[in-house]
């Protein structure tokens, strides 16, 4: 099942004058379970296009379908809402609200979901990401690290369909980078999510079952 | 509120402080609410005292009863369900035993005339009620303030008279002093002193009650004679409106500055929370449940400083000394209290705004 599905999407912008495609007419998607690198210089139109997958902006032409719904043309209300529902964002600095608990960040998902707090779900999340004991910190006091696990557990938490990770490993050494980009694979895999990460360091691409380039606005195959 | 309550909690100090801002600005209006309102009620609780429906002055008087003066057959001419002659006249007070140079014994009072069987008679708290001429019954103030007792004799100034003190009355301030209510042949004896010898009796006033509370109707039967509401009566008393209004301006703008200074802090933390909140937008967290949240942050800091200012201020009143004239007042306190929080909110939503103008993309690129 295609969780993510892009047809002919192209985005420009105004500069002035002239006109800059930030990325060219684009046909992609990514299966349940599939684990997608996307990777480029700076520059290239990776966080374009990871942003209108994510619904932050619409694409100048084309359609974005997630879980097999049009997305980009829905309005904006209603994208941010399902952009909650079924997106869980992983971004460079952490996700995470400074003045939360781990453990409240994701109860906060409920406050807003007006659901109840899913204890059991939380605790055997947490475990998996090895960072239970580390529930009732603050982000401040985390590492780096346990930081991005905290970030893929607040992602994770509430069963989204998709994963958009934006530089999920730049603040962290060799060996953490390697850790949460693993982790990332195994929990796409096990929760059957569609998951994209955009990224700078082709190292990082071994997890991954597909890697695109992206460059000058073309999205290709690696 | 999730969002509004564990911030406060994770960064404590800083909330702390806002809340330290507004306890003490709230406290600060409320106290000088208390105060303008005790200093207005001395003006006045003399004649509220009356629950009088008007009051009659000489047509030449200008509202100003000091310089109203006319004959006492002319309360006869008044018609009404009821009426009250009354003579005013301020002098100054001393305990006989005081030394006429020890300037510090000396107390500005107000001298009311009154007959017994009128309703403008005080009520008797303490002692009993006239029976001879040269007594008084005194203000409550004068024991509590000076310190004077039952059986005290009064010397007055500028006349070879005593008075006696045979009784105390509450609420009896007119024009920031206190009242001595005596009968009307000392009244005449102390009035007359500073004009001569007269062979009319001269008073002040006709105080009206009337049965519906409206002053249509009643007959003064000459041109000499004025009729006022007892509203404008007291707004013209020497000073009156213009103490009223200074306070009042005073304690308004008080209030305005007060509540956008609170409003001004919630901008500011929100501005410095932009970019956490560009990514709780990013992941789809709506705009209305942030703006809610920091609605509700607003309404807790506010409404917690606010109360506290009350409490502050309620407290200090119960420690103040006597001669201070501070007064509560339910119906000022819950006012400004509402119009603190109102002003407050008003802020937030200004707060809000940014927060529905935050663009997610630019908060995590």
């Amino acid at each position: 099942m295609k969780l993510i599905e892009l047809k002919q999407v192209t985005k420009t912008f105004n500069d002035g004058r002239k006109k800059i495609e930030a990325l060219k007419q684009t046909n992609f998607s990514v299966e349940e379970g599939e684990f997608v690198a996307v990777i480029g210089p700076s520059g290239s139109g990776k966080s374009t296009f990871l942003t209108i997958i994510g619904g932050l902006q619409t694409p100048t032409e084309g359609q974005v379908y997630i879980n097999e719904e049009k997305f980009s043309e829905l309005e904006e209300k209603k994208r941010a809402k399902k952009r909650f529902d079924e997106i869980g964002f992983i971004l460079q600095a952490s996700n995470l609200i400074p003045f939360l608990t781990v453990k409240d960040q994701l109860r906060l998902v409920n406050k807003i979901n007006r659901s109840n707090f899913d204890k059991n779900n939380a605790k055997a999340l947490l475990d998996e990401l090895k960072i239970n004991e580390l529930s009732d910190k603050f982000p401040s006091d985390l590492s780096g690290g346990e930081r991005q696990r905290a970030a893929i557990a607040r992602a994770l938490y509430h069963d989204p369909s998709v994963i958009l990770a934006d530089e999920p490993t730049a603040s962290l050494d060799t060996d953490r980078a390697f850790e949460v980009v693993e982790i990332l694979g195994r929990e796409t895999k096990k929760k059957k999510k569609a998951t994209i990460m955009v990224t700078h360091d082709e190292r990082l691409t071994d997890y991954c079952d597909t890697v695109y380039v992206m460059k000058d606005g073309v999205l290709s195959k690696k | 509120m999730f969002l509004a309550w564990k911030e406060i909690k994770y960064s404590k100090t800083r909330f702390a402080l806002i809340i330290g801002v507004v306890v003490l600005v709230s406290y600060l209006v409320f106290f000088l609410t208390g105060l303008a309102y005790g200093l207005a009620q001395e003006n006045r609780t003399s004649i509220d005292k009356w629950e009088a429906t008007g009051i009659v002055l000489a047509d030449e008087s200008n509202l100003n009863i000091n310089m109203s003066m006319f004959p006492k057959e002319l309360v006869d001419e008044v018609d009404a369900s009821e009426t009250a002659s009354l003579g005013v006249t301020s002098s100054v007070v001393q305990l006989v035993e005081d030394s006429e140079d020890d300037d510090d014994s000396k107390v500005n009072v107000t001298f009311f005339g009154v007959n017994e069987d009128e309703f403008i008679f005080p009520e008797i708290l303490e002692g009993e009620s006239l029976q001879n001429d040269n007594e008084v019954i005194a203000d409550i103030s004068l024991k509590e303030e000076e310190g004077y007792e039952l059986n005290d004799e009064l010397s007055l100034a500028g006349i070879d008279t005593t008075v006696t003190i045979v009784g105390f009355t509450d609420n009896a301030k007119f024009n920031v002093a206190p009242v001595l209510y005596t009968d009307q042949s000392t009244y005449q004896h102390i009035r007359a002193s500073g004009f001569g010898e007269r062979d009319d009796e001269i008073i002040s006033a006709v105080v009206v009650q009337t049965d519906s509370g409206e002053l249509e109707g009643v007959d003064l039967g000459t041109d000499d004679l004025e009729i006022f509401e007892i509203d404008e009566f007291i707004s013209n008393l020497p000073g009156y409106n213009a103490q009223v209004l200074t306070f009042g301006f005073m304690i308004g703008f008080l209030v305005l500055i007060a509540a956008m200074i609170v409003g001004i802090f919630i901008y500011v933390l929100t501005l410095q929370k932009t970019s956490i909140l560009g990514v709780m937008k990013a992941q789809g967290i709506s705009s209305g449940y942030i703006g809610k949240s920091v609605v509700g942050q607003t309404l807790l800091l506010t409404l917690f400083g606010v109360l506290t200012g009350l409490g502050l201020t309620l407290i200090t009143g119960l420690l103040l000394p006597n001669e201070v004239p501070y007064m509560n007042n339910i119906l000022f306190f819950a006012g400004i209290t509402t119009l603190l929080i109102v002003v407050a909110l008003m802020g937030a939503f200004f707060s809000v705004r940014t927060v529905v103008k935050i663009d997610p993309i630019e908060a995590i690129s």
